[in-house]
């Protein structure tokens, strides 16, 4: 592939690693000062249950979906755009280059940041009160989860962030719940066509139906394998589909831009 | 074509349905600094952006140096140097953009560079935003041009730089005139770059109307001194200036004069019909 390679695709990670690392640190010194208070004062008040991943959730995905919203913001900065769309590299570098630091690179420094900030939050409780919370363990199956999740929800606001002049992440987040109200909307509206025969007034009255269905064992036997089935396609569609067709929306978008 | 030049055929660009360049020709060959002249609004960064692919065309086609630039391939953008009039100077030390940006670039020179900075008068250990706005100037001229580049595309360079500073990049820049490097100015400032360009494009309203060498300039056109304003068909253009008047005619005596960048703009701008009975046909007496 002509169009790609490792050392380009290296030295843009490491350009974009570097990028704005003066605000990265302040961030960071922010939230770091911000879990320990809270772990200290959780402690004083003796609220021992696990307050980590309470704690890690949102600095994992909020934060995530901010620095994802800004990773593409140079391309529509004057001069910055033309100076980013000109620097030696494909479509293709660039974008992996930008999808790697803000997914992987940002889910992994995030948990290696916030094990060690708990940890040092935990060790200052252990001196002041002589005991604390449990420890922040990176490596519990909800911990990977959760990471795994934001890897593959992440790629939404990536979208956003190539798409948007200005203000991507609020931008990104007007659209979901547009696109919430408009899916809500389509399923009440085919819901209402296909049971308005069952309706009661304003409302579908299915319950009479239902009932009869469920003590025959009939409703079991047909909406079961189709609760199923339904349940199945959404998780191949959010697992394997999602984040791919974001990804590929971003990286054409980014090839389209001009400045 | 040639993988060598820039070759621009019957393209269409517009930024609205209305377009700014409608089948528009051009050939720019190596070893040649360009200079591209043309009133505000004539097309000048445009053009520019087309070549290196910040923007697209909407029909015909456009090779650079044997690619498509709007596939922005990272080979071509590896040859492209481009600083545009509003450009981008990161808050980061002149080292640290050396070896961020430096290796991005295959054929970078780090002495060539360290040695333009000193000729610039630009000193390290600054983050380039404590740079004044001229000296910015200078330290991405300095790294444009010590990245060996075949294509150089410089808009508006000399805006901004004071008058040493102008001198040295008039200097350094005929230094970097290479046989297998294209640099195309983009300018205003037709003073700054006077004995520098060579060939001279005219760009107006969208379209290529002068694209000729100075020695096809020298050829074509008597430059003189004249104390009575004269009057007739022979007569392309006239200025009042100290001491006369500034006559610019169609060259049949055979006498070498020089014209200078700003009158040679000027006549053929006022002449936009005329002038091509008085040269070849653009682009054909191309060096």
């Amino acid at each position: 592939m002509r169009d790609f390679s490792i050392r380009r695709l290296g030295l843009l990670l490491r350009r974009d690693f570097s990028a704005g690392y003066k605000s990265v640190f302040i961030a960071m010194a922010a939230v770091g000062g911000f879990v320990i208070l809270v772990s200290v004062l959780s402690a004083l008040g003796r609220e021992l249950g696990s307050i980590h991943f309470q704690l890690y959730f949102p600095l994992l995905f909020i934060g995530g979906f901010i620095a994802t919203s800004l990773s593409f913001k140079e391309l529509y900065l004057n001069g910055q755009g033309v100076f980013y769309l000109t620097l030696p590299g494909s479509s293709l570098e660039k974008f992996l280059s930008k999808l790697l630091v803000t997914s992987l690179g940002y889910a992994l420094g995030s948990l290696f940041f916030y094990t060690a900030v708990s940890s040092a939050a935990e060790g200052i409780n252990r001196v002041i009160f002589g005991y604390g919370h449990a420890f922040f363990n990176p490596f519990t199956r909800r911990v990977l989860l959760a990471v795994t999740v934001y890897v593959v929800t992440q790629a939404v606001f990536l979208v956003g962030s190539v798409y948007f002049r200005k203000l991507a992440f609020i931008k990104t987040n007007l659209y979901l719940w547009l696109f919430g109200i408009v899916l809500t909307i389509v399923v009440a509206v085919t819901a209402w066509v296909i049971f308005r025969d069952y309706a009661v007034g304003p409302r579908i009255g299915l319950e009479p139906y239902m009932q009869e269905l469920g003590r025959s064992g009939e409703l079991e036997a047909v909406l079961r394998p189709m609760a199923e089935k339904f349940l199945q396609v959404a998780k191949v569609l959010f697992w394997g589909a999602a984040a791919p067709v974001c990804w590929i929306i971003s990286y054409l978008r980014l090839r389209e831009t001009e400045a | 074509m040639t993988d060598t030049g820039i070759e621009i055929k019957n393209l269409s660009f517009g930024y609205t349905k209305e377009l700014l360049f409608s089948n528009l020709d051009l050939t720019l060959e190596l070893g040649n600094i360009y200079g591209l002249l043309g009133k505000n609004g004539a097309g000048k960064t445009s053009l520019l952006k087309l070549i290196c692919g910040l923007r697209f065309p909407e029909a015909g086609s456009c090779s650079v140096l044997g690619r498509e630039p709007k596939y922005r391939p990272a080979a071509l953008l590896e040859d492209i140097y481009f600083l545009p009039e509003e450009f981008y100077a990161p808050a980061i030390s002149s080292e640290l953009y050396q070896q961020l940006y430096a290796p991005f670039y295959p054929r970078f020179n780090p002495e060539a560079f360290q040695e333009y900075l000193r000729e610039f008068d630009l000193r390290g250990g600054k983050k380039l935003s404590e740079f004044s706005y001229g000296q910015k100037k200078k330290f991405l001229l300095a790294f444009g041009l010590a990245t060996r580049c075949r294509l150089l595309l410089l808009d508006e360079p000399t805006n901004g730089l004071d008058i040493p500073s102008k001198s040295q990049f008039r200097k350094l820049l005929a230094r970097a005139g290479e046989e297998d490097r294209i640099i195309l100015i983009s300018t205003h400032q037709v003073r700054d770059m006077e004995n520098l360009i060579d060939p001279i494009i005219i760009l107006d309203e969208g379209a290529i109307i002068f694209q000729q060498p100075m020695y096809e300039v020298t050829r074509c056109l008597h430059v003189g001194l004249e104390q009575v304003q004269p009057s007739g068909d022979g007569v392309l253009y006239t200025d009042k200036t100290l001491g006369g008047y500034v006559v610019v005619r169609k060259n049949v005596s055979g006498e070498e004069t020089q014209a200078d960048l700003e009158t040679l703009f000027n006549t053929v701008i006022a002449n936009r019909d005329r002038i091509g009975e008085l040269f070849a046909p653009v682009g054909k007496e191309e060096v």
